[in-house]
């Protein structure tokens, strides 16, 4: 039986192309695959079909799908136009092979349909199993980009620490935060540490719970914490949900944190060269001549 | 076996180098306040470096041990809290609030004398 309508199928093999590229056409609006130019979507339209016969002939043989699948990923064509194409091809197939038959009946029919599955199935399993790895992988690649960037630790002098925080903060994250703040105070041997909250939206009372048991930790190793980068909304909310932060030293900009760090460890900032002293030098150049 | 506690002027240093269970504890609580007492430092460091865990009994045991040396006018400093044993206190809840805490044991002398301010 199978045989038979594969028969059908590959020597009408012109007619059904036909029939399914006016198909896809007319969908070509709904799947997003607009903006793609007229040629080269024609040419995708006619690989992608061969590739379908070729499985076809070949009775399953899917080295010519993940080509074609690994081509069209690369590319970036949306998945919902190979399942449409799929589906389409389905459609047309189905209808064709009921056309061409003279006695058709329940058995017949149900034959039909789960021959053309046979054939249909292992591409769209192919395609969007490819489609779904690739964008498991990607989204792996990406955890672990936003992980390395998540808890970021710049030790600027002796003793001084500074921890930039950008983005919202979450129970793993601020683990992360916890563990690399305090095994920088460590390796680093700071005295101070500057956590700087300026990139961080929203302050709950999750984060706020999370920094200060930062804070805490990092005291009883021995090291001091300075919270800063508080923003005027920031500081409203906290006082609005009632959060105690009075614990631990803050700071609104990093700058005025920093100047406190250099206090707490007994130095400051001077100027190598004061301009005042400059001027008085000239104007005595001046009035020695 | 005890913990040792050294004396080096009037500073007492101890460092905890083993697994501290309830007893040891306990018996070192009592050694360092006689210590205190027969020598009359007037500051002691403990360090920690080696302490892989402290729980809620030792935690409260430490705090105690700092709050009588205070009563007998010995400050107290606590050193070398590892990463791993800070998190799990203030995990546990137990924030030592009122503890005197420093890098190392060089960074703890260095607050003894501030804070004794000799």
């Amino acid at each position: 039986m199978n045989s038979k309508f594969e028969g059908i199928v590959l020597e009408n093999s012109e007619k059904i192309v036909e029939m399914w590229l006016e198909e896809i056409g007319t969908l070509r609006k709904e799947n997003r695959t607009e903006s793609i130019s007229i040629d080269l979507y024609e040419s995708t339209n006619r690989e992608f079909v061969d590739v379908i016969f070729t499985s076809i002939k070949s009775h399953g043989s899917t080295n010519a799908v993940e080509e074609f699948s690994e081509k069209i990923i690369n590319l970036g064509w949306p998945l919902s136009y190979i399942t449409d194409g799929l589906q389409v091809f389905r459609r047309v197939t189905i209808d064709f092979i009921l056309r061409q038959s003279e006695r058709v009946d329940t058995e017949y029919i149900s034959n039909v349909l789960s021959s053309v599955d046979e054939w249909v199935e292992p591409i769209i399993r192919i395609l969007v199993n490819d489609y779904s790895g690739n964008w498991e992988h990607i989204v792996s690649l990406q955890r672990v980009a936003l992980q390395e960037l998540s808890a970021p630790l710049i030790p600027v002098i002796d003793g001084i620490t500074i921890m930039p925080l950008v983005g919202t903060v979450d129970t793993d994250r601020a683990k992360l935060i916890m563990e690399s703040l305090l095994q920088g105070v460590i390796t680093h041997n700071s005295e101070v540490v500057l956590i700087d909250i300026t990139g961080v939206p929203v302050v709950d009372t999750m984060v706020a719970h999370h920094l200060i048991q930062a804070a805490e930790a990092v005291r009883l190793i021995g090291a001091k914490c300075i919270l800063v980068g508080i923003r005027p909304e920031i500081a409203q909310t906290i006082v609005n949900l009632g959060i105690n932060l009075t614990d631990f030293p803050t700071k609104s900009t990093l700058k005025k944190g920093f100047l406190t760090a250099l206090e707490i460890t007994n130095r400051k900032v001077v100027n190598v060269k004061s301009s005042e002293n400059d001027i008085e030098k000239l104007i005595e150049s001046i009035q020695g001549e | 076996m005890p913990i040792p506690i050294l004396k080096l002027h009037n500073y007492l240093l101890v460092s905890i180098q083993t697994e501290i269970d309830d007893k040891t504890a306990i018996k070192f609580q009592e050694n360092l306040l006689d210590k205190i007492y027969k020598t009359g430092a007037s500051g002691v460091v403990i360090d920690l470096t080696s302490v892989e865990i402290i729980d809620s009994f030792i935690a409260k045991v430490l705090g105690d041990v700092v709050a009588m040396s205070d009563l007998m006018g010995a400050k107290v400093v606590l050193t070398g809290i590892q990463p791993a044993v800070a998190m799990t206190l203030i995990d546990l809840g137990i924030h030592m609030q009122n503890i005197p805490t420093a890098l190392d044991l060089e960074q703890g002398l260095i607050k003894l004398h501030q804070e004794l301010g000799e």
